[in-house]
């Protein structure tokens, strides 16, 4: 039986709670159809891991591939007088490709295509994996347009001296552009770790049961939508509130070392 | 004195940038333990010029041997020399985000491989030789534009450069830090260090310089030692210059 009728919770509350109005009993008979009855707040519990393991694996992707392809376009357009190397051009064109193509198309018409028509993913593995590889393909075109940005807001005298010391190009990027460029794109970062954070609920589409499949899955079995949903919003608005405090405190610490 | 060593020699340099011709033909060479003073009006090509000479511009003709190895050659590895080549840049270009010692350290460790230690031994001798012993533990914010200049110079001096090439170092300077700069240089010279200085400091470039180049319009148009090209112009473009800067 996965389903309990008011009657019936009725019974066995204790006496205190016959004397309150109705609607805070029928909403405290939701709450415990939603959270407690059969344990369902295990389900929620489940779902937050599965929403933060995509989240996070899909920023790490993004973060990587975002950099490999902002610093492919910043060094082709480093050549100003000369042609860039033609391997150079070919991984450019690519990455413009790319670019066009993940900004251009909705990310749940990508879900679509990657869950049905490119990865099929079977087990439950395998779903994680079919979500974090697509949210994090689409993810590093967002990412690779703001680590272009913060990589081009360094001056040119900074590689120009590094090079100058006999540092190789890509000695160069790691231990002087990226480290300062890293500093200047953090809040953007931040900002796009939310809105993919945000962006996992729809993951539900492939049948990946995170937090927001979850909290349909109990609808299914109540009938009652309200206290599921606005309980979900209510959970996403708490963790999104939680980085955008995290993050300030870092800016904080990373502006203190400016001076 | 015994026979001096060819340096640098550069050959039929040329520099475009799109049409624009800025370097037109350029032939010199410069010895071990010179101080080639580079003077010109503004745009006559004094930057570009030092900066082909480490190929942070790429030349579009001639050749540029440093030390006898042609660098404009495409097979040669240019990282390899331009830890022979110092660069002091006008904005100073120090990394903010590292200390002192970090900058000075970054390029001996990461490139030269020398031990963390000696690498940070090195640096702060070095800061001592330009007064800045007690910054090492400084972020580049910290300090004033004369200080940064000169950490700038102690850190091009870690790599053991055999020639240091400066583009208008004391001109992002106020003027009460020229000074301290321009002291740090003449010590450089005094210990026969080999420099290419691109300057508007007339008082240096004839007190410190054992050659001046007059740069116009991408060639150099007139060259000789301090005494004749300040005391002895020939040409009318020179006298009209230094009418107006001296
Ligand atoms: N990267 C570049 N792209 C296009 N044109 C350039 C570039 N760098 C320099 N130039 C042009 O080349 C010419 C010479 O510039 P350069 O900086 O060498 O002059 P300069 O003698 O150092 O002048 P200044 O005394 O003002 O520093 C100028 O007309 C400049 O506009
Ligand atoms: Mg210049």
């Amino acid at each position: 039986m996965n389903f309990v009728t008011f009657e019936m919770w009725l019974e066995g509350v204790p006496d205190w709670i016959l004397a309150l109005p109705d609607w805070l009993q029928n909403f405290m008979y939701q709450f415990y159809q939603t959270f407690i009855f059969e344990q369902r707040y295990m389900l929620f519990l489940n779902g937050l891991k599965i929403t933060a393991i995509v989240t996070v694996g899909a920023l790490a992707m993004g973060i990587v591939l975002g950099l490999i392809v902002a610093i492919i376009r910043t060094s082709n357009d480093s050549f100003v007088s000369r042609k860039p190397p033609f391997i150079l051009r070919i991984f450019n064109a690519i990455c413009k490709i790319y670019l066009t193509v993940i900004r251009g198309t909705p990310m749940m018409v990508q879900l679509l295509i990657m869950g049905f028509v490119i990865m099929v993913p079977k087990t439950e593995t395998e779903i994680i994996v079919c979500a974090i590889v697509t949210l994090g393909i689409n993810s590093g075109a967002y990412v690779a347009e703001i680590a272009r940005s913060g990589l081009m807001s360094i001056d040119a005298g900074q590689s120009e001296a590094a090079r100058s010391l006999g540092l190789s190009y890509f000695k160069t990027m790691w231990y002087v552009v990226i480290p300062q460029a890293i500093k200047n794109i953090l809040p953007a970062l931040g900002n796009e770790m939310i809105t993919l954070l945000k962006d996992t609920s729809l993951v539900s589409v492939i049948a990946l049961r995170d937090v927001t499949k979850q909290a349909q899955n109990i609808v299914s079995k109540t009938y009652q939508a309200y206290v599921p949903y606005i309980s979900l919003a209510a959970i996403y608005l708490a963790i999104v509130m939680l980085l955008t405090w995290l993050l300030s405190l870092l800016e904080r610490r990373l502006r203190k070392s400016d001076r | 004195m015994t026979d001096k060593q060819v340096l640098i020699k550069v050959e039929g340099l040329q520099k475009d940038f799109g049409e624009k011709k800025v370097l037109q033909g350029i032939d010199i060479e410069i010895d071990q333990g010179d101080v080639v003073v580079v003077i010109g009006p503004s745009g006559s090509g004094k930057s570009t010029f030092l900066r082909t000479l480490n190929l942070l511009e790429v030349p579009t003709g001639g050749r540029i041997f440093f030390e006898g190895v042609d660098i404009t050659d495409k097979t040669v590895d240019i990282n390899l020399h331009r830890r022979k080549m110092g660069m002091v840049f006008q904005q100073f270009n120090l990394f903010p985000h590292m200390t002192v010692l970090g900058n000075m350290t970054l390029s001996p460790i990461k490139v030269l491989k020398m031990p963390k230690a000696e690498a940070e031994k090195k640096a702060l001798s070095l800061l001592a030789r330009v007064g800045l012993a007690d910054r090492a533990e400084s972020y580049p914010g910290q300090l004033s534009g004369g200080q940064k200049q000169r950490v700038a110079i102690a850190r091009a001096l870690c790599m053991d450069p055999d020639v240091l090439l400066f583009d208008e170092p004391t001109s992002a300077l106020d003027p009460e830090m020229v000074g301290e700069v321009l002291d740090v240089m003449k010590q450089l010279a005094a210990n026969h260090t080999t420099m290419v200085v691109v300057t508007h400091e007339m008082g240096f470039a004839r007190e410190v310089g054992n050659r001046v180049l007059f740069m116009d319009e991408g060639k150099i148009a007139e060259e000789g030692a301090p005494t004749d090209i300040f005391g002895n112009p020939q040409s009318d473009r020179l006298k009209e210059f230094l009418s107006k800067v001296l």
